[in-house]
């Protein structure tokens, strides 16, 4: 496998302003602080963590839909920051982006078949008959009918409008999508059908998915690999199983004791995180996630930990990653049982459907 | 991708619904009672004031002295006649083509270009500072103001107040415009659509202007009235319309002087005024609502 995209160093940094006329910097937000992952052919990476870690940014970034401060991103082995133009058209069309609120993300004055159509329009592929035809196919594709091409959004619930986006994203065949917690905002039940919805098509379409969401149990079954980040950094990235099974970073272990359950006996055994995140404005020296971290020590206050392999292909950036006490907690395979039970609904739903 | 068909695709594909095809803008403008009615009134001011010269039964500028300030009803005079003894109905129909006239290509004019500014200002953010302090300078000038100032130019008239209500409808609506461009500029569906890499002209045309349509027309109707009455104002001051010509609004000013011994004078201008804004503001409203695909039913 090659890696399709890979992010290098990545960061943006927002200067905060204070004054009326002159203005001048009092600090600078730093909503990601040196990222680098890499997402191969046909394989989804998981990018999670809590709100405000700099997910969305990071996505943002690799669409280029904001400038980056610092770092390189190459695509298929172009650096997408440096091209312009005729190039950077035809890198938009091989990424395109699914969005978290499904609500937000259609045009309410466009019909969904001219919503779908767009992007063929933009990047002149077919004629109007062809791309007709395509965005009928492309609604059979989602699990929509042909004749709900002539609709409008407000006509379809929040899971029909997320297939529709996903519909649109498809229409010029990319090879990477960004899905920006494209499930968050749906019920369970709804979820289940979605997040198959996107297994599928990933298997038959080869498609690659940078795959952003905060909810576990969705990331356990989508994601390939997973990294997960905190204030701006990746604290741990490695392969799915590796991760679930052995989290080498306390925050990543906090994360997954903290899948709600149901059984009130057992929530003596979740490690909980004390405190708030830190201001990106003001991210503390050394680790910065050592003013949660229960096992910080005092190098952890000095020196920041390097993101470093603890096992072939999965890393962690924290000093005692090899030596952390067992958490203890029985996972079942990793996840509580809340979540377990979410995992075979998705997995349910999906035999429903075959 | 041709070939690919999901099962459950298959099994979730509905059937076609048989309803009848969505009906057109303007059918569904036309199922208000009130919207039509308002469409009703507009097509027939519209068709008065086009048709003027060959509906009116007289010159606007013929006067009979005799008949100076005859009331409505008097033989040959349905409306009366004003103080220099023209006839009402033909002073009002060639008062109402210039009224409309002045007060459509006001608002279209000066709403056109406040609105490309406003955009402008919304989507290219490093402009907006330049481009709203310049509004706010044209802002701190009042219309009058304007039209003094135009008409020591151009000379007083028609084209001078035209061109000082489109200078002074400019800022109000690029204020409008940008902040409704910026509500919307926030949507998922902008950022969908910059990430196809389309061009910054066709995503405000497609996507930022459609959704911004609301407040434009609310205003754009208000705004239709309030032109018209300070058209008059300027006319008023005798830096519009100049006698003899017919206007509503100079109409109306010329029989405030009367207003005690003939009082037709200076109502029936002010009356027609009140049916001209109404109705476009009725059907201002109506049309919005009409373009808007989430208030269909």
């Amino acid at each position: 496998m090659s890696a399709l995209l890979e992010v290098n160093g990545l960061a943006r940094h927002y200067p905060v302003k204070k004054g009326v006329l002159l203005q001048k910097q009092v600090g600078t937000v730093r909503a990601v602080d040196g990222v680098s992952f890499a997402v191969n052919r046909g394989e989804t990476l998981a990018l999670v963590g809590e709100s405000g870690c700099g997910k969305s940014t990071t996505a943002r970034l690799v669409l280029r839909l904001i400038e980056p401060s610092a770092g390189s991103i190459r695509f298929d082995g172009q650096d997408v920051t440096r091209v312009d133009g005729a190039a950077m058209r035809s890198l938009r069309r091989r990424i395109q982006i699914v969005f978290q609120d499904p609500y937000a993300s259609l045009n309410p004055r466009l019909t969904v078949g001219d919503a779908i159509a767009e992007p063929m329009q933009v990047h002149n592929i077919g004629n109007a008959a062809s791309r007709r035809a395509k965005v009928q196919e492309l609604l059979r594709l989602v699990g929509l009918a042909p004749f709900h091409a002539e609709r409008y959004p407000h006509e379809f619930s929040g899971g029909q409008r997320q297939r529709i986006g996903i519909a649109r994203a498809l229409s010029v065949e990319p090879d990477l999508v960004v899905c920006d917690e494209p499930v968050s905002a749906l019920d369970v039940s709804i979820q289940a059908q979605v997040v198959n919805l996107m297994k599928d098509l990933q298997a038959r379409l080869g498609l690659s998915y940078l795959f952003i969401a905060h909810d576990l149990a969705v990331v356990k079954h989508m994601a390939d690999r997973v990294a997960v980040m905190y204030l701006g950094r990746i604290m741990e990235i490695g392969d799915k199983r590796s991760l679930f099974r052995d989290p080498r970073h306390p925050y990543t272990r906090a994360l997954l004791s903290a899948i709600p359950h149901p059984d009130p006996s057992r929530r003596g055994k979740v490690v909980p995180l004390g405190g708030d995140v830190p201001s990106p404005m003001n991210i503390p020296p050394g680790c910065r996630f050592h003013t949660r971290c229960p096992f910080a020590q005092e190098r952890c206050r000095q020196e920041e930990p390097a993101l470093r392999d603890i096992v072939p292909s999965h890393a962690a950036a924290c000093h005692f990653a090899e030596s952390l006490p067992d958490p203890g907690l029985n996972y079942a395979g990793g996840l509580s049982e809340a979540a377990s039970r979410r995992l075979a609904l998705f997995a349910s739903a999906r035999q429903r459907a075959a | 991708m041709a070939s690919l068909n999901s099962a459950a695709a298959a099994a979730a594909t509905p059937v076609a619904p048989s309803a009848p095809r969505r009906p057109g803008t303007l059918r569904r403008l036309l199922r208000e009672p009130v919207a039509a009615g308002a469409f009703a009134v507009a097509v027939l001011l519209v068709l008065a004031a086009l048709l003027a010269p060959w509906m009116a039964p007289t010159d606007p500028l013929d006067n009979n002295l005799a008949a100076a300030m005859s009331v409505p009803g008097t033989e040959g005079l349905p409306l009366g006649a004003d103080s220099q003894g023209r006839d009402m109905v033909t002073r009002m129909l060639f008062g109402l083509r210039v009224t409309l006239v002045m007060g459509l290509l006001s608002v279209l004019l000066g709403g056109a270009a406040g609105a490309a500014i406003g955009f402008a200002a919304a989507f290219y953010r490093r402009a907006d500072g330049l481009l709203m302090r310049l509004m706010d300078v044209l802002l701190s000038f009042p219309a009058i103001l304007f039209g003094l100032a135009i008409a020591a130019i151009f000379g007083p008239g028609i084209p001078a107040v035209v061109l000082a209500l489109s200078v002074a409808t400019v800022p109000l609506m690029a204020r409008i415009v940008r902040g409704a461009a910026l509500v919307v500029m926030r949507m998922d569906y902008i950022e969908a659509a910059r990430a196809t890499g389309m061009s910054d002209a066709r995503l405000i045309a497609r996507h930022v202007a459609p959704n911004c349509l609301s407040p434009i027309f609310v205003f754009a109707t208000l705004r239709f009235g309030q032109v018209i009455l300070l058209g008059s104002a300027l006319s008023f001051l005798g830096l519009g319309a100049q006698p003899p010509v017919a206007e509503l609004g100079a109409m109306a000013a010329d029989g405030r002087n009367f207003l005690f011994f003939a009082p037709h004078i200076a109502v029936l201008p002010c009356l027609a005024i009140f049916v001209v804004v109404l109705t476009f503001n009725l059907l201002g409203d109506a049309l919005r609502d009409a373009l808007d695909p989430r208030l269909r039913v």
